[in-house]
């Protein structure tokens, strides 16, 4: 449903992308991983077209062009995005940062309020706090349960885990999960493999702004050199 | 589970209390205090309009204009032109206000929300200096600097105290609906895009779409109140768009605290208060109105609502939001 082709891509002058090659298929969960720097996020945006520019190669969803389009446009086709930092609306609660995108539905699964806080219990009991007060963790759960109610087919999440206690990001994990469960694609991007091994499909390397190793979860670990090589701190 | 949620969003009794509160001490002000108080009462009730509007704007959509006063001119000479120029009847004619000031903000905005931050702000003053130099030159149209005048009787002949009433009537209408803006799926969209253009845009929302249709409805509704001032003086001066009146709605704004629905009202209220008893009382009134306005937002920095709503709080009220 999703496919780079050669993707380059800049922020005015400095090139980011260098070459990204990647697909994902309905129902899929994949993983970007690599170190700090090396181009994930700079893929997330040039997906969603957000400030970044498309230098050279393809991406398309569904079949149609994406480059050029506008962010907006391309949520309401269906592809969902939580960026790195999850910005929440932090003057806004809990309840109006989800009623944001409500007016906006589009997709297939039409998520409602009572759909997100099945899945994310703890946002009902917080609904009327101010999002910026909330932790980390539920900040986190709050863009992605937002990102829901755009009804996406495909979900783009860039480092969920960021910055979580290892308790918290289980948590997400375990929504990852779900979400899988309920048919969502997803492209979740790492610094590293194990945080999500459990949910992945397939995994993609990236290394200098270009994608360097692919295949299944099983394969990576069968290479540990990848990891030697494109992972580790040198 | 949903319909709890909606409730939330109906006023207050004590909001609605606090409405009424204030709404009867105004009155009892504008039919206590003579001529001169109706008079003062007026001038307050339709800058709480003019502040409140370019407040839906700074506060909520984070956008700052420096040429507010565009659509409140606008206004005025809507109203004023189409009687004019056009011969239609001066009740007729309030609506040309309004739609004049929102057409103008259609056109303006358009151009305007294509930037953002100071750029927007600049390109506000610019469309605001457009505006008053074609209603300042254009003569034969529009009067030039000697404006419209003598075009009908000030406050269609009401007294003092009635007109403040009526403009009380139609600036709670004014304030109804924007409130009624703020807190719609509407109002969220424009304060999601004001925090955080790029987060809104990623669920959905076309930023600049957002942005314009919050400029338009700023626009309209500070050429409600162009509207009520031209009535109110039974004329329209070029300065209506001029500097002067952009300033001083951006300084009720900031006065009354941003971030905040009622910040135009406290503002206008304060400000327009200021502004017509300082100079009674020295002739340096502009350098004491400075140091009043500074030591203001020095001990108030979220502004005076910020101050009423501390204050509300300490006594247990909690109701002023």
């Amino acid at each position: 449903m999703l496919r780079l082709e050669n993707v380059h891509a800049s922020y005015d002058k400095s090139e980011a992308l260098r070459g990204i090659d990647l697909s994902v298929t309905p129902g899929e969960v994949v993983c970007l991983i690599g170190r700090n720097g090396v181009g994930k996020t700079s893929t997330m945006r040039a997906i969603v077209q957000d400030q970044i520019t498309v230098t050279q190669g393809r991406v398309s969803f569904e079949d149609s062009d994406l480059v050029g389009l506008r962010p907006y446009q391309i949520v309401r086709r269906g592809v969902g995005y939580v960026p790195e930092d999850r910005r929440v609306f932090q003057s806004l609660s809990v309840l109006e940062n989800l009623r944001v995108p409500s007016a906006k539905a589009a997709g297939r699964r039409q998520w409602s309020l009572d759909d997100v806080f099945a899945l994310f219990p703890q946002l009902y009991e917080y609904r009327r706090r101010t999002a910026g007060v909330m932790s980390g963790g539920e900040q986190q759960m709050l863009s992605i349960a937002r990102s829901l109610l755009t009804n996406p087919r495909l979900l783009l999440l860039d480092e969920p885990h960021e910055g979580l206690a290892p308790k918290v990001a289980e948590e997400v994990v375990g929504a990852i999960i779900e979400l899988k469960a309920e048919g969502v694609a997803m492209l979740v991007s790492e610094q590293a493999l194990h945080t999500i091994r459990r949910c992945a499909d397939r995994v993609y390397v990236v290394d200098r702004g270009q994608t360097v190793w692919d295949g299944t979860v099983e394969e990576f670990y069968a290479h540990p050199e990848i990891t030697e090589k494109y992972l580790m701190v040198q | 589970m949903m319909a709890r949620l909606a409730r939330a969003e109906m006023p207050r009794l004590r909001q609605m209390l606090f409405v009424a509160g204030a709404v009867a001490a105004l009155e009892a002000v504008n039919r206590l205090t003579g001529v001169s108080g109706s008079l003062l009462v007026a001038e307050i009730i339709i800058m709480m309009v003019f502040a409140s509007s370019l407040n839906l704007l700074m506060s909520f959509g984070h956008m700052v204009s420096f040429g507010h006063a565009a659509y409140f001119g606008l206004g005025s000479y809507g109203f004023a032109l189409a009687i004019t120029r056009f011969d239609v009847p001066a009740e007729a004619a309030l609506v040309f206000g309004p739609l004049l000031a929102g057409i103008g903000g259609l056109v303006f905005g358009a151009l305007c929300v294509r930037l953002t931050e100071i750029y927007f702000a600049m390109l506000t003053l610019a469309c605001a200096q457009i505006t008053y130099t074609v209603l300042f030159q254009w003569y034969d149209f529009t009067g030039g600097d000697t404006g419209l005048t003598g075009f009908m009787t000030p406050r269609f002949g009401l007294s003092e105290a009635n007109f403040a009433s009526a403009a009380m009537v139609l600036a709670l209408v004014c304030l109804y609906v924007l409130w009624r803006v703020v807190h719609s799926p509407l109002g969220l969209a424009i304060r999601s895009v004001g925090q955080d253009r790029y987060r809104a845009e990623a669920l959905g929302l076309s930023p600049r779409r957002v942005q314009l249709v919050a400029f338009v409805i700023s626009a309209f509704f500070a050429g409600v109140a162009g509207t009520l001032f031209a009535v109110f003086h039974g004329n329209a001066f070029p300065d209506y768009a001029g500097l002067g009146f952009t300033l001083d709605a951006l300084i009720m704004v900031v006065l009354g605290g941003l971030n905040s629905f009622l910040g135009g009202v406290w503002g206008a209220l304060v400000y327009t208060l200021l502004k017509n008893f300082v100079p009674l009382m020295t002739a340096h009134w502009e350098l004491i109105l400075g140091l009043i306005l500074l030591a203001i937002v020095l001990v108030m920095p979220h502004g005076l609502a910020g101050g009423v709503k501390r204050l509300a709080g300490m006594l247990g009220w909690g109701a002023l939001r």
